[in-house]
């Protein structure tokens, strides 16, 4: 690991940054307050909890890509002994056909309900059709196996290019593509056409002196979490049903929930159980309606869980992509338009994340000209769900390797050409806001000054370069704080911790009380115990969350000080708190011992009672992530095996908290990003049956595949927050794939346009050069 | 205080007959979408469900406190979701 602070030399191998000359905690890496519970094996996940009466659920899932639904039968399996309960969509209350919120994340009940339980088609392999509850797993399976569905087998489509031809297999009949004017008179898989741009790219091209375009194809790849989704519930006579589930967000759990099955949210509380890794695909419900459902037609708790082949047919994975992309560039390197045509799968119901893909796509550079077209598009596969800054990575891969292409043709560094190109403070962006933070020409200039960029490559070896950008996520957050009588801290929060945030919120609530860390406790809340929190995604909660966690501090400080005036008979404003302790100030300064936060705890009772104080905030001011990363290959031209040797990530980190975290959301970033660029796909069968839904067959990156990860940390911090911080757990992610195209392409002078690079097509296109 | 109120075209085309930028007057962001709102009936509501706000380039859900500057810009665009 190296650190860098902006503008200056970097330090090789050090953990020493200004965070750690500033701050007491902030910067240094304390042990994690949820390692021993993980490492014992202890913690409770998902699929921990037992309760007394528990019955076990299961889903019966379509065997066909596309089908219509003319008969389910269940009697067969309600009359099996030992089943308590089968559901179909029959016991889900109608939802309205309305697309609800904004773009990407635009609700439609009538889709989310039909994605829960199918109604009247089948749209995917795996698609559920009903769920049975049993005194055990065996019998719940036995019960599935006799529900008699009868299926209308339709023609698929599975192929986003496919799909978009006239004459593909319609999924939805009556889809009209939204976002074209006038709207088109026939149905087709294309739920939605997007466009944006500023300035003119057809005055850009034509002042270039190189004009470079091509088409890239990227696979849909599952996020791949260890845990597979999992919940329990208990519906009680009274109509409150309570929840344990495994998700990025328990309040979003229970207002879906509320919804699919018809409850008042009130009716809901909902605990959330350890998480074992989401990356976004947790931030959708599948299972919580169906064992609500259960649960409240047997009348006793139900858990459901899915098996990972259930999760690789049955739960979204990030989209696959078609795409163009046209840049053009001068001979000094100023690039002068950039075009794009990006083209989603969105799986079975539309929303797939191609708005941040164009939004995404051309973010870090400088360029007046840029213009990009979206067209998110259905087809017979699991809808698609969130995947570490959804949309970024695929327009990236695209974007990148022709910038690439680029910087070869004009015979400038692929380094410098980024570096010329920046963007900066001020510089437009093409949804049209203008950058308010820097940070990716720093992530740009340290790998220019990395020691590893200059190391001289071998035969069939090359190095490659990428960059990538997100948004970066705010919104509302919530947390509360109890001074106990001991002076210990308490510190709750409505964030699922993913990625370290109870350590980062415990340093937080310690730098700023300025007491010692391990007095401090962070737990997370469930929804009856905390305000409203949005999910844990968008690389939000350290930022958020912590800003909720800093101002509640605040107001605890204030409340101490208030009670160290009462104990000292002088008004409040004679009372300022430093270091952990309420000290007299102005004319009072001498006049007393100043007394620690455990001697004022101690006296709680007495000045007025228990020291607590909640904060919620509506957070804003987020700074995007920018990411620069290279890596060095080797190609086996004998295997078409790629090899990665080196791999060096700098990211704009804002200020990190715990350093280690962050290191480890950037290792995580990139390995997830390798596995995209060089085997991760859903094979499908010519029926449109997924056959490699499992880990042997589905290959993510194990550690023999993979280099040591140089993480740099580039720290140019975010203003608008009191730390500093800036998300960092997705920006990670976007460069690898581009970054490795253009490594091959440095080894062995193949442009490899169509992910993933995997052996076979590796060696197919060497075949093919011949 | 005069604020730029700025759109993506995709917005202006659904909701503005196409104009993108309107000089407007107002202290903060309620003031903004009430004066947007006066101008395009019904329009608060789709600023509130559908779009983020770049006050000046820095990104905020729509919190109706926040304060604009004179001379500010007040971009409206689609609401962002991450993983």
């Amino acid at each position: 690991m190296t650190t860098q602070k902006s503008g200056e030399p970097m330090t090789d191998s050090t953990i020493v940054t200004d965070s750690v000359k500033r701050f007491k905690w902030i910067g240094t890496r304390p042990i994690r307050p949820d390692g021993v519970p993980k490492v014992t094996g202890r913690a409770q996940y998902g699929a921990d909890l037992k309760l007394p009466g528990m019955l076990y659920g299961k889903v019966l899932r379509s065997p066909h890509a596309h089908a219509r639904i003319l008969s389910v039968d269940t009697s067969a399996a309600e009359k099996l002994p030992g089943v308590k309960a089968v559901m179909t969509a029959a016991d889900l209350p109608q939802q309205k056909f309305d697309y609800i919120g904004p773009e990407r994340v635009a609700q439609n009940f009538w889709h989310i309900t039909r994605n829960i339980m199918a109604r009247e088609k089948a749209l995917y392999e795996g698609h559920a059709i009903a769920a049975v509850a049993a005194t055990s797993m065996s019998i719940a399976e036995e019960a599935c196996a006799l529900i008699k569905v009868e299926y209308e087998v339709l023609p698929h489509v599975i192929d986003v290019d496919e799909a978009m031809k006239p004459g593909a297999p319609l999924l939805f009949e009556d889809m009209i593509t939204r976002g074209v004017e006038p709207a088109p008179t026939t149905p087709s898989n294309v739920s939605k056409r997007l466009e944006f741009g500023i300035g003119d790219v057809a005055k850009g091209f034509s002042e270039a002196d190189v004009v470079i375009e091509h088409e890239f194809k990227t696979a849909a790849v599952h996020q791949a979490y260890i845990e597979p989704h999992a919940c329990v519930a208990k519906y009680e006579a009274d109509g409150q049903c309570e929840i344990w589930s495994s998700s990025q967000g328990h309040f979003a759990m229970r207002a879906l929930t509320a919804q699919i099955i018809g409850a008042k949210i009130s009716d809901l509380r909902v605990t959330p159980a350890e998480i074992g890794g989401g990356f976004g695909g947790k931030t959708v419900t599948y299972l919580e309606p169906v064992a609500a459902t259960l649960s409240k037609k047997s009348g006793l708790p139900v858990r459901v869980m899915m098996t990972r082949e259930d999760c690789f047919r049955g739960s979204g994975p990030t989209s696959g992509a078609s795409m163009w992309v046209k840049i053009g560039v001068k001979k000094d390197g100023t690039i002068t338009a950039m075009d794009g045509i990006f083209k989603f799968q969105a799986g079975a119901f539309p929303g797939s994340p191609v708005m941040n893909g164009c939004l995404c796509a051309f973010a870090p550079y400088d360029v007046p000209n840029q213009h990009a077209v979206g067209y998110d598009v259905v087809s017979n596969r699991p809808k698609a769900a969130a995947y570490r800054a959804p949309g970024s990575p695929i327009s990236a891969f695209a974007v990148e390797s022709v910038v690439d292409m680029c910087a070869k043709a004009i015979g400038m560094d692929p380094l410098e050409l980024r570096a010329k190109n920046a963007c900066r403070i001020g510089t437009p962006t093409i949804a049209g806001p203008k950058h308010a933070h820097a940070g990716y020409f720093e992530t740009v200039k340290a790998l220019m000054d990395h020691p590893a960029y200059q190391v001289k490559l071998g035969p069939n070896q090359g190095r490659g370069v990428a960059s990538g950008y997100w948004f970066n996520g705010a919104g509302e957050s919530s947390a509360t704080m109890q001074v106990n009588a001991d002076g210990t801290v308490l510190v709750a929060t409505g964030s699922p911790d993913i990625g370290g945030s109870r350590a980062s919120m415990a340093m937080m609530a310690a730098e700023t009380l300025g007491v010692d860390y391990n007095v401090v406790r962070a737990i997370v809340s469930d929804t009856g115990n905390i305000g409203y929190t949005h999910v844990t995604g968008g690389s939000r909660v350290t930022f958020a969350t912590g800003m909720a966690v800093v101002n509640v501090t605040k107001t605890v400080i204030k409340d101490l000080c208030k009670r160290a005036a009462i104990l000292w008979d002088v008004d409040p404003e004679g009372v300022i708190w430093e270091d952990g302790f309420a000290k007299p100030a102005g004319a009072n300064v001498g006049d007393f011992k100043p007394l620690s936060l455990r001697e004022i705890a101690a006296k709680a009772a007495a000045t007025g009672g228990p020291i607590t104080a909640s904060s919620g905030v509506n957070a804003g001011g987020q700074a995007p992530g920018f990411a620069t990363q290279f890596c060095d290959v080797e190609v086996d031209p004998e295997t078409g095996k790629v090899t990665i040797l080196r791999f060096v990530a700098a990211q704009d980190v804002g200020r990190a908290i715990h350093p280690s975290y962050v290191e480890g959301q950037i290792h995580g970033g990139v390995v997830q990003g390798i596995g995209w660029a060089l085997n991760e796909e859903y094979i499908y069968n010519a029926k449109g049956q997924l056959d490699n839904p499992g880990f042997l067959d589905y290959r993510c990156p194990v550690a023999s595949d993979l280099p040591m990860i140089d993480a740099v940390l580039v720290e140019v911090p975010n203003p608008t927050h009191p730390y500093g911080v800036k998300g960092v757990g997705e920006v990670c992610i976007c460069p690898p794939m581009a970054a490795i195209a253009n490594a091959i392409e440095n080894a062995i002078g193949l442009r490899m346009s169509e992910l993933p690079m995997s052996p076979p097509k590796v060696l197919e296109a060497l075949s093919a050069k011949g | 205080m005069t604020v730029r109120v700025a759109f993506t075209s995709g917005f202006a085309r659904r909701y503005t007959g196409g104009t993108r930028d309107f000089d407007i007057e107002a202290r903060n962001l309620r003031g903004v979408v009430r004066e947007m709102d006066r101008l395009f009936p019904g329009l608060a509501h789709a600023l509130e469900e559908e779009t983020t706000v770049a006050i000046d380039g820095e990104l905020y859900e729509i919190d109706f406190t926040q304060p604009v500057k004179d001379g500010g810009e007040v971009f409206f665009i689609p609401k962002i979701e991450g993983g």
